[in-house]
Protein backbone atom coordinates (compact mmCIF):
# COMPACT_ATOMS: atom_id res chain seq x y z
CA UNK A 1 0.00 0.00 0.00
CA UNK A 2 1.44 3.59 -1.05
CA UNK A 3 -1.01 5.40 1.01
CA UNK A 4 0.21 7.29 4.19
CA UNK A 5 0.09 4.84 7.42
CA UNK A 6 -0.80 6.06 10.76
CA UNK A 7 1.79 7.44 13.19
CA UNK A 8 1.89 7.82 17.03
CA UNK A 9 -1.02 6.99 19.27
CA UNK A 10 -3.44 10.27 18.67
CA UNK A 11 -6.02 9.96 15.45
CA UNK A 12 -7.93 13.01 15.81
CA UNK A 13 -11.46 12.40 14.80
CA UNK A 14 -13.22 14.84 12.56
CA UNK A 15 -16.21 16.33 11.12
CA UNK A 16 -15.79 19.15 9.02
CA UNK A 17 -13.70 21.72 7.77
CA UNK A 18 -12.51 24.00 10.50
CA UNK A 19 -12.10 20.72 12.52
CA UNK A 20 -9.32 18.85 10.12
CA UNK A 21 -7.49 22.15 9.87
CA UNK A 22 -7.12 22.74 13.63
CA UNK A 23 -5.42 18.83 13.55
CA UNK A 24 -3.62 19.59 10.51
CA UNK A 25 -2.40 22.71 12.46
CA UNK A 26 -1.56 21.28 15.37
CA UNK A 27 1.00 18.72 12.97
CA UNK A 28 -1.45 15.78 13.21
CA UNK A 29 -0.37 13.61 10.02
CA UNK A 30 -3.33 10.96 10.53
CA UNK A 31 -7.29 12.11 10.76
CA UNK A 32 -10.67 10.07 10.84
CA UNK A 33 -13.51 10.72 9.17
CA UNK A 34 -15.95 10.64 11.69
CA UNK A 35 -19.28 12.61 10.59
CA UNK A 36 -20.44 14.61 8.56
CA UNK A 37 -20.62 14.79 4.57
CA UNK A 38 -17.52 13.58 2.82
CA UNK A 39 -18.31 15.04 -0.23
CA UNK A 40 -18.50 18.31 1.21
CA UNK A 41 -14.36 18.10 2.51
CA UNK A 42 -13.16 15.90 -0.61
CA UNK A 43 -11.40 18.86 -1.81
CA UNK A 44 -9.67 19.77 1.80
CA UNK A 45 -9.22 16.29 2.67
CA UNK A 46 -7.63 15.32 -1.07
CA UNK A 47 -4.90 17.63 -0.51
CA UNK A 48 -3.90 16.96 2.53
CA UNK A 49 -3.87 13.18 1.56
CA UNK A 50 -1.37 14.41 -1.08
CA UNK A 51 0.72 15.88 1.48
CA UNK A 52 1.28 12.42 3.00
CA UNK A 53 -1.88 12.68 5.42
CA UNK A 54 -3.38 9.33 6.46
CA UNK A 55 -7.06 10.03 5.90
CA UNK A 56 -9.47 6.97 7.81
CA UNK A 57 -13.07 7.40 6.85
CA UNK A 58 -15.68 5.69 9.34
CA UNK A 59 -18.07 4.31 7.13
CA UNK A 60 -20.89 4.16 9.44
CA UNK A 61 -20.65 7.64 9.98
CA UNK A 62 -19.89 9.62 7.32
CA UNK A 63 -23.07 10.84 4.90
CA UNK A 64 -22.78 11.19 1.57
CA UNK A 65 -21.07 7.75 0.77
CA UNK A 66 -22.87 4.22 -0.23
CA UNK A 67 -20.97 1.41 1.78
CA UNK A 68 -20.54 -0.51 -1.80
CA UNK A 69 -17.83 -1.33 -3.97
CA UNK A 70 -18.33 1.79 -6.41
CA UNK A 71 -17.64 4.12 -3.14
CA UNK A 72 -14.90 2.15 -2.16
CA UNK A 73 -12.92 2.34 -4.85
CA UNK A 74 -13.37 6.04 -4.97
CA UNK A 75 -12.05 6.82 -1.69
CA UNK A 76 -9.00 4.41 -2.53
CA UNK A 77 -7.95 5.29 -6.09
CA UNK A 78 -9.45 8.65 -6.61
CA UNK A 79 -8.82 9.97 -3.52
CA UNK A 80 -5.88 8.37 -2.24
CA UNK A 81 -7.49 7.43 1.45
CA UNK A 82 -5.29 5.05 3.69
CA UNK A 83 -7.95 3.03 5.20
CA UNK A 84 -11.73 2.67 6.39
CA UNK A 85 -13.37 2.21 9.95
CA UNK A 86 -16.90 0.31 10.07
CA UNK A 87 -18.64 -2.80 12.01
CA UNK A 88 -19.45 -4.19 8.75
CA UNK A 89 -17.57 -7.45 7.88
CA UNK A 90 -18.63 -7.22 4.47
CA UNK A 91 -17.75 -3.37 3.41
CA UNK A 92 -14.21 -4.61 5.04
CA UNK A 93 -13.94 -7.61 2.99
CA UNK A 94 -14.79 -5.29 -0.13
CA UNK A 95 -12.61 -2.48 1.08
CA UNK A 96 -9.40 -5.09 1.56
CA UNK A 97 -9.72 -5.69 -2.15
CA UNK A 98 -9.35 -2.02 -3.06
CA UNK A 99 -6.38 -1.94 -1.11
CA UNK A 100 -7.63 0.19 1.82
CA UNK A 101 -6.82 -0.75 5.23
CA UNK A 102 -9.76 -2.04 7.36
CA UNK A 103 -10.51 -1.06 10.52
CA UNK A 104 -13.07 -3.52 12.31
CA UNK A 105 -15.25 -1.55 14.77
CA UNK A 106 -16.24 -3.24 18.04
CA UNK A 107 -19.31 -2.27 19.88
CA UNK A 108 -18.35 -2.96 23.81
CA UNK A 109 -21.74 -2.07 24.84
CA UNK A 110 -22.26 -5.53 27.10
CA UNK A 111 -20.58 -8.92 27.19
CA UNK A 112 -23.47 -10.00 24.48
CA UNK A 113 -22.52 -7.45 22.23
CA UNK A 114 -18.96 -7.64 22.53
CA UNK A 115 -19.23 -11.49 22.03
CA UNK A 116 -21.36 -10.70 18.31
CA UNK A 117 -18.66 -8.25 17.91
CA UNK A 118 -15.20 -10.36 17.88
CA UNK A 119 -16.94 -13.66 16.50
CA UNK A 120 -17.46 -11.37 13.26
CA UNK A 121 -13.45 -10.82 12.95
CA UNK A 122 -13.10 -10.72 9.20
CA UNK A 123 -10.26 -12.32 7.29
CA UNK A 124 -7.48 -11.29 5.96
CA UNK A 125 -6.82 -9.86 9.98
CA UNK A 126 -8.30 -5.96 10.00
CA UNK A 127 -5.52 -3.67 10.29
CA UNK A 128 -6.84 -2.75 13.51
CA UNK A 129 -9.49 -3.53 15.48
CA UNK A 130 -11.11 -0.29 17.16
CA UNK A 131 -13.49 -0.39 20.77
CA UNK A 132 -16.08 1.93 20.89
CA UNK A 133 -16.20 3.45 23.41
CA UNK A 134 -12.59 3.64 23.61
CA UNK A 135 -13.38 4.35 27.58
CA UNK A 136 -14.19 0.70 27.76
CA UNK A 137 -10.88 -0.58 26.27
CA UNK A 138 -9.44 -1.44 29.80
CA UNK A 139 -12.66 -3.57 30.78
CA UNK A 140 -12.23 -5.30 27.51
CA UNK A 141 -8.64 -5.36 26.18
CA UNK A 142 -7.96 -9.05 27.42
CA UNK A 143 -11.29 -10.26 25.78
CA UNK A 144 -10.49 -8.98 22.98
CA UNK A 145 -6.69 -9.74 23.00
CA UNK A 146 -7.63 -13.52 22.87
CA UNK A 147 -9.75 -12.95 19.80
CA UNK A 148 -7.48 -11.48 17.34
CA UNK A 149 -3.84 -10.58 16.82
CA UNK A 150 -4.48 -7.42 15.25
CA UNK A 151 -3.75 -4.18 17.14
CA UNK A 152 -6.32 -2.67 19.27
CA UNK A 153 -7.72 1.26 18.83
CA UNK A 154 -10.15 3.29 20.85
CA UNK A 155 -12.90 5.10 19.20
CA UNK A 156 -15.29 7.26 21.23
CA UNK A 157 -15.82 9.24 24.20
CA UNK A 158 -12.58 10.01 25.29
CA UNK A 159 -13.43 14.31 25.99
CA UNK A 160 -10.13 14.31 28.44
CA UNK A 161 -6.37 13.67 28.38
CA UNK A 162 -6.90 11.25 32.03
CA UNK A 163 -9.47 9.06 29.89
CA UNK A 164 -7.22 8.71 26.88
CA UNK A 165 -4.12 8.48 29.08
CA UNK A 166 -6.11 5.88 30.51
CA UNK A 167 -6.78 3.66 27.35
CA UNK A 168 -3.24 3.93 26.37
CA UNK A 169 -2.07 2.81 29.34
CA UNK A 170 -4.28 -0.71 29.34
CA UNK A 171 -2.66 -1.54 26.32
CA UNK A 172 -4.26 0.28 23.30
CA UNK A 173 -2.15 1.44 20.04
CA UNK A 174 -3.81 4.16 18.57
CA UNK A 175 -6.57 6.40 20.58
CA UNK A 176 -9.20 8.37 18.40
CA UNK A 177 -10.98 11.28 20.06
CA UNK A 178 -12.58 14.45 18.73
CA UNK A 179 -11.85 16.81 21.55
CA UNK A 180 -9.74 19.81 21.06
CA UNK A 181 -8.30 19.68 24.05
CA UNK A 182 -6.87 16.13 23.81
CA UNK A 183 -5.09 16.61 20.24
CA UNK A 184 -3.37 19.72 21.77
CA UNK A 185 -2.02 17.28 24.94
CA UNK A 186 -0.74 14.87 22.28
CA UNK A 187 0.02 16.95 19.72
CA UNK A 188 3.15 15.76 17.59
CA UNK A 189 4.53 19.51 17.45
CA UNK A 190 5.26 21.46 20.56
CA UNK A 191 2.37 24.53 20.94
CA UNK A 192 3.89 27.98 21.33
CA UNK B 1 -99.80 -30.22 17.94
CA UNK B 2 -97.11 -28.63 20.17
CA UNK B 3 -94.12 -27.42 18.70
CA UNK B 4 -91.10 -27.00 21.11
CA UNK B 5 -88.89 -24.33 20.59
CA UNK B 6 -85.32 -25.24 19.87
CA UNK B 7 -83.12 -25.06 23.30
CA UNK B 8 -81.04 -21.87 22.45
CA UNK B 9 -78.32 -22.08 24.97
CA UNK B 10 -75.77 -19.19 25.28
CA UNK B 11 -73.37 -18.12 27.68
CA UNK B 12 -72.63 -14.68 28.77
CA UNK B 13 -69.85 -13.05 27.00
CA UNK B 14 -67.11 -12.99 29.54
CA UNK B 15 -67.84 -16.75 30.16
CA UNK B 16 -67.17 -17.41 26.27
CA UNK B 17 -64.03 -15.54 26.66
CA UNK B 18 -62.92 -17.15 29.89
CA UNK B 19 -63.38 -20.62 27.82
CA UNK B 20 -61.63 -19.21 24.72
CA UNK B 21 -59.04 -18.42 27.05
CA UNK B 22 -58.47 -21.73 28.84
CA UNK B 23 -58.41 -23.43 25.10
CA UNK B 24 -55.40 -21.53 24.28
CA UNK B 25 -53.65 -20.73 27.06
CA UNK B 26 -51.25 -23.29 28.89
CA UNK B 27 -51.95 -23.83 32.37
CA UNK B 28 -48.54 -22.92 33.50
CA UNK B 29 -48.66 -19.22 32.69
CA UNK B 30 -49.61 -16.91 34.98
CA UNK B 31 -51.38 -13.47 35.20
CA UNK B 32 -48.87 -10.88 36.81
CA UNK B 33 -51.19 -9.54 39.17
CA UNK B 34 -49.58 -5.70 38.43
CA UNK B 35 -47.04 -5.40 35.79
CA UNK B 36 -46.77 -1.55 36.23
CA UNK B 37 -43.66 0.15 36.04
CA UNK B 38 -44.96 1.45 39.71
CA UNK B 39 -44.46 -1.84 40.92
CA UNK B 40 -41.11 -2.36 38.45
CA UNK B 41 -39.82 0.89 40.59
CA UNK B 42 -41.29 0.13 44.10
CA UNK B 43 -39.49 -3.87 43.47
CA UNK B 44 -36.14 -2.12 42.09
CA UNK B 45 -35.78 0.18 45.54
CA UNK B 46 -35.70 -3.13 47.43
CA UNK B 47 -33.20 -5.32 45.28
CA UNK B 48 -31.62 -2.69 42.19
CA UNK B 49 -30.43 -5.53 40.05
CA UNK B 50 -32.09 -7.12 37.04
CA UNK B 51 -30.66 -10.53 35.72
CA UNK B 52 -29.36 -10.66 32.33
CA UNK B 53 -29.84 -14.30 30.60
CA UNK B 54 -27.82 -15.04 27.53
CA UNK B 55 -28.53 -18.54 27.74
CA UNK B 56 -31.27 -21.03 29.64
CA UNK B 57 -29.40 -22.72 31.69
CA UNK B 58 -27.88 -19.42 33.93
CA UNK B 59 -32.06 -18.86 34.68
CA UNK B 60 -32.47 -21.30 37.40
CA UNK B 61 -29.77 -19.70 39.44
CA UNK B 62 -31.52 -15.98 38.36
CA UNK B 63 -34.50 -17.69 40.00
CA UNK B 64 -33.58 -18.06 43.11
CA UNK B 65 -31.91 -14.90 43.50
CA UNK B 66 -33.91 -12.24 44.97
CA UNK B 67 -34.15 -10.18 41.91
CA UNK B 68 -37.15 -8.56 40.96
CA UNK B 69 -36.68 -8.84 36.81
CA UNK B 70 -34.86 -10.92 34.52
CA UNK B 71 -33.81 -9.36 31.11
CA UNK B 72 -33.66 -11.97 28.17
CA UNK B 73 -31.46 -11.43 25.65
CA UNK B 74 -30.40 -13.26 22.62
CA UNK B 75 -33.38 -16.08 23.10
CA UNK B 76 -35.42 -17.93 20.48
CA UNK B 77 -38.63 -16.07 20.56
CA UNK B 78 -40.23 -19.80 19.79
CA UNK B 79 -39.03 -21.28 23.03
CA UNK B 80 -39.43 -18.54 25.10
CA UNK B 81 -43.04 -18.93 26.67
CA UNK B 82 -42.10 -21.35 29.46
CA UNK B 83 -38.92 -19.52 30.26
CA UNK B 84 -40.93 -16.24 30.86
CA UNK B 85 -43.61 -17.92 32.59
CA UNK B 86 -40.88 -19.33 35.09
CA UNK B 87 -39.86 -15.66 36.18
CA UNK B 88 -43.33 -14.95 36.40
CA UNK B 89 -44.32 -17.65 38.86
CA UNK B 90 -41.52 -16.62 40.96
CA UNK B 91 -43.27 -13.01 40.88
CA UNK B 92 -40.67 -11.30 39.34
CA UNK B 93 -41.21 -9.68 35.96
CA UNK B 94 -39.71 -10.75 32.32
CA UNK B 95 -38.28 -8.65 29.89
CA UNK B 96 -37.13 -9.51 26.46
CA UNK B 97 -34.85 -7.84 24.56
CA UNK B 98 -36.58 -7.94 21.10
CA UNK B 99 -33.39 -6.50 18.59
CA UNK B 100 -31.13 -9.31 19.51
CA UNK B 101 -33.95 -12.33 19.61
CA UNK B 102 -33.67 -14.81 17.12
CA UNK B 103 -36.88 -15.95 15.15
CA UNK B 104 -38.93 -13.18 15.39
CA UNK B 105 -39.75 -9.49 13.12
CA UNK B 106 -38.67 -6.17 14.70
CA UNK B 107 -42.13 -5.11 14.31
CA UNK B 108 -45.51 -4.16 15.35
CA UNK B 109 -46.40 -8.14 14.82
CA UNK B 110 -43.22 -9.56 17.13
CA UNK B 111 -44.21 -6.92 19.58
CA UNK B 112 -47.91 -8.36 19.81
CA UNK B 113 -46.91 -11.53 19.94
CA UNK B 114 -44.55 -11.11 22.61
CA UNK B 115 -47.05 -9.12 24.66
CA UNK B 116 -50.36 -11.19 24.24
CA UNK B 117 -49.02 -14.71 23.25
CA UNK B 118 -45.96 -14.78 25.87
CA UNK B 119 -47.29 -11.98 28.29
CA UNK B 120 -44.00 -10.79 28.68
CA UNK B 121 -44.13 -7.80 31.40
CA UNK B 122 -41.71 -5.47 28.94
CA UNK B 123 -39.75 -5.07 25.88
CA UNK B 124 -36.37 -3.56 25.55
CA UNK B 125 -35.23 -1.89 22.25
CA UNK B 126 -32.69 0.56 21.30
CA UNK B 127 -35.22 1.64 18.25
CA UNK B 128 -37.78 4.56 18.70
CA UNK B 129 -40.21 2.79 16.67
CA UNK B 130 -40.92 -0.25 18.80
CA UNK B 131 -40.68 1.54 22.08
CA UNK B 132 -43.98 3.10 20.59
CA UNK B 133 -45.18 -0.40 19.60
CA UNK B 134 -44.19 -1.63 23.13
CA UNK B 135 -46.30 0.77 25.03
CA UNK B 136 -48.98 -0.08 22.41
CA UNK B 137 -49.39 -3.30 23.97
CA UNK B 138 -48.89 -1.77 27.23
CA UNK B 139 -46.20 -3.30 28.29
CA UNK B 140 -43.33 -1.56 30.11
CA UNK B 141 -40.64 0.17 27.43
CA UNK B 142 -37.30 -0.26 28.21
CA UNK B 143 -35.26 2.09 25.88
CA UNK B 144 -31.55 1.18 25.57
CA UNK B 145 -28.91 4.02 24.93
CA UNK B 146 -25.90 2.24 23.65
CA UNK B 147 -23.24 4.83 23.80
CA UNK B 148 -20.02 3.92 21.92
CA UNK B 149 -19.49 7.15 20.59
CA UNK B 150 -20.35 10.78 21.85
CA UNK B 151 -20.71 12.06 18.69
CA UNK B 152 -23.97 10.12 18.42
CA UNK B 153 -25.08 11.37 22.09
CA UNK B 154 -26.82 14.02 20.89
CA UNK B 155 -28.73 11.83 18.12
CA UNK B 156 -29.58 9.54 20.79
CA UNK B 157 -30.99 12.16 23.13
CA UNK B 158 -33.61 13.54 20.15
CA UNK B 159 -34.56 9.62 19.88
CA UNK B 160 -35.18 9.16 23.55
CA UNK B 161 -37.32 12.64 23.27
CA UNK B 162 -39.52 11.10 20.23
CA UNK B 163 -39.51 7.32 21.56
CA UNK B 164 -40.67 8.56 25.26
CA UNK B 165 -39.76 4.89 26.81
CA UNK B 166 -40.85 4.38 30.76
CA UNK B 167 -37.05 3.39 31.54
CA UNK B 168 -34.16 4.30 29.71
CA UNK B 169 -31.09 1.89 30.24
CA UNK B 170 -27.72 3.07 29.63
CA UNK B 171 -24.85 0.97 28.37
CA UNK B 172 -21.47 0.48 28.77
CA UNK B 173 -21.99 1.50 32.03
CA UNK B 174 -18.45 2.93 32.05
CA UNK B 175 -20.10 5.68 30.11
CA UNK B 176 -23.17 6.48 32.70
CA UNK B 177 -20.62 8.89 34.99
CA UNK B 178 -20.26 11.09 31.76
CA UNK B 179 -23.61 10.81 30.35
CA UNK B 180 -26.09 11.17 33.82
CA UNK B 181 -25.84 14.58 33.96
CA UNK B 182 -27.35 15.61 30.36
CA UNK B 183 -29.52 13.10 30.76
CA UNK B 184 -31.12 14.06 33.68
CA UNK B 185 -31.08 17.95 32.24
CA UNK B 186 -33.65 16.80 29.72
CA UNK B 187 -35.63 13.32 31.48
CA UNK B 188 -37.02 12.73 34.90
CA UNK B 189 -37.08 9.02 33.44
CA UNK B 190 -35.86 6.20 35.36
CA UNK B 191 -32.26 5.01 34.38
CA UNK B 192 -30.52 1.24 34.18
CA UNK B 193 -27.34 0.46 34.04
CA UNK B 194 -25.86 -2.24 32.20
CA UNK B 195 -23.06 -3.40 29.95
CA UNK B 196 -19.96 -4.41 32.01
CA UNK B 197 -21.03 -3.89 35.32
CA UNK B 198 -19.16 -7.21 36.82
CA UNK B 199 -17.86 -5.14 40.22
CA UNK B 200 -20.08 -4.42 43.37
CA UNK B 201 -18.16 -1.03 43.23
CA UNK B 202 -19.30 -0.54 39.72
CA UNK B 203 -23.01 -1.74 40.96
CA UNK B 204 -22.79 0.68 44.15
CA UNK B 205 -21.12 3.76 42.34
CA UNK B 206 -24.22 3.31 39.50
CA UNK B 207 -26.47 3.49 42.50
CA UNK B 208 -24.99 6.94 44.10
CA UNK B 209 -24.98 8.24 40.76
CA UNK B 210 -28.83 7.90 40.82
CA UNK B 211 -29.74 5.23 38.42
CA UNK B 212 -32.82 3.21 39.07
CA UNK B 213 -31.31 -0.20 39.08
CA UNK B 214 -28.44 -2.05 36.84
CA UNK B 215 -28.25 -4.69 34.73
CA UNK B 216 -25.92 -7.64 34.75
CA UNK B 217 -25.34 -10.99 33.28
CA UNK B 218 -22.66 -11.60 36.23
CA UNK B 219 -24.37 -14.03 38.41
CA UNK B 220 -22.61 -13.14 41.53
CA UNK B 221 -23.95 -9.13 41.65
CA UNK B 222 -27.62 -10.83 41.82
CA UNK B 223 -27.80 -11.79 45.09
Amino acid sequence: MRSPEVSGVMLPAVRDGASLNHALDLGYRQVLLERGSLLALVGPLVSAARQGIAIFVNLDGVEGLAPDTAALNFLATDLGFSGVISVKPHALRDASRFRLRTVQRIHAIDSTGLETGLSSIVSPVPYAIAVAPAVAVPQVISTVRAATAAPIWGTGFITSVGQASEVLAAGAAVVSSSSPEVWHAFSPVPVR
Amino acid sequence: MLVLAPVQFKAPPEEVEAIATRAIVPPARVRPVDGSVAKLQEMFAKVPVAAVIRRSEELPRALASQVPAVFFVRAPAFHLGPLVWAVQAKHKMAFVHIDLIAGLGKDRAGIAFLAREIGVNGIITSHSGLVAAAKAERVIAIQRLLLYDDLALPSAMTALEHARPDIVEVLPGVIFPLVVDQIRARFALPIIVGGFVTEPGQREAALQRGALAISTSTAGLWS
